[in-house]
């Protein structure tokens, strides 16, 4: 093996790496939060840079070739699938939870939001409740829009 | 021979992964939970697909890899559309019920 093998090796190596790092990340996340809105999100995380990380590392494998522009193709179309999947698995967690309010808070106006974030900058339920208001947001639009 | 076992390290961890995935489609309390973590298994099943098609130097099953990615993403929003729309459904019919004799019933726990 010359010198650019060997760059090669370590190279896909550590995208590999990164990849299945950030799947553990995705797995330890799906277990550690207690609500699925907020599972949602670490498992959104796996599906776009997890597998783009592992695919390139694999690209890097396999050189300049039909095989590694379809891998690109898989990665390219799974960043438009995954945010779509994530969006409508949020709406169905919005639309058929009852008690949604006991889980997070639900802003049906945008200014309420937007008064809310201004008013309380440095707290810590800030993110918590920005996350959980947006979910509920985009509900209450999608389901104005359908 | 480096990158086999490389191939063969990565296939075993996504093996393991996937493992403690399905506890969680077991597990997960709410039907969205199932969603997601059947949504992880298909993400780590494709890696598994194009990590075979390296190592057995097979370029076709990153087309079955490819495939495997449209029809993972259509089951997904099938499956919510179709929870959405049972659970319309049976929120529907019990209010009916209400409506012809009082005391109907509340499907709240789906």
């Amino acid at each position: 093996m010359g010198t650019f093998d060997w760059i090669r090796l370590i190279l896909g190596c550590i995208f590999l790496i990164i990849g299945l790092v950030i799947f553990f990340t995705e797995l330890f996340g799906v277990f550690h939060f207690h609500y699925v809105l907020n599972r949602m999100h670490a498992a959104a995380m796996g599906d776009t840079l997890g597998i783009a990380s592992c695919l390139i590392g694999l690209i890097i494998f396999s050189g300049f070739n039909f095989t590694s522009l379809k891998l690109l193709l898989i990665i390219i179309f799974l960043w438009f699938a995954s945010p779509v999947s994530s969006h409508v698995l949020a709406r169905l967690e919005v639309a058929t939870n009852e008690n949604l309010e006991s889980y997070c808070r639900i802003y049906t106006d945008l200014q309420t939001l937007e008064d809310d974030v201004i008013n309380q900058p440095q707290s810590d339920s800030l993110t918590e409740a920005a996350s959980g208001g947006s979910a509920a947001e985009q509900d209450t639009k999608g389901g104005a829009l359908s | 021979m480096i990158y086999h076992s490389i191939y063969i390290t990565v296939l075993i961890i996504l093996a393991v992964m996937i493992f403690a995935c399905l506890i969680r489609a077991i597990k997960g309390p709410r039907i969205a939970d199932r969603l997601v973590a059947v949504n992880m298994i298909g993400t780590m099943v494709m890696v598994m697909i194009a990590v075979l098609a390296l190592m057995l130097n097979e370029g076709y099953l990153v087309d079955v890899c490819l495939v495997y990615a449209m029809i993972s993403f259509l089951a997904v929003v099938i499956l919510s559309k179709v929870y959405i729309g049972i659970y319309e459904e049976n929120r529907h019919s019990a209010d009916s019920d209400e409506k012809e004799d009082k005391g109907g019933m509340s499907d709240g726990n789906f």
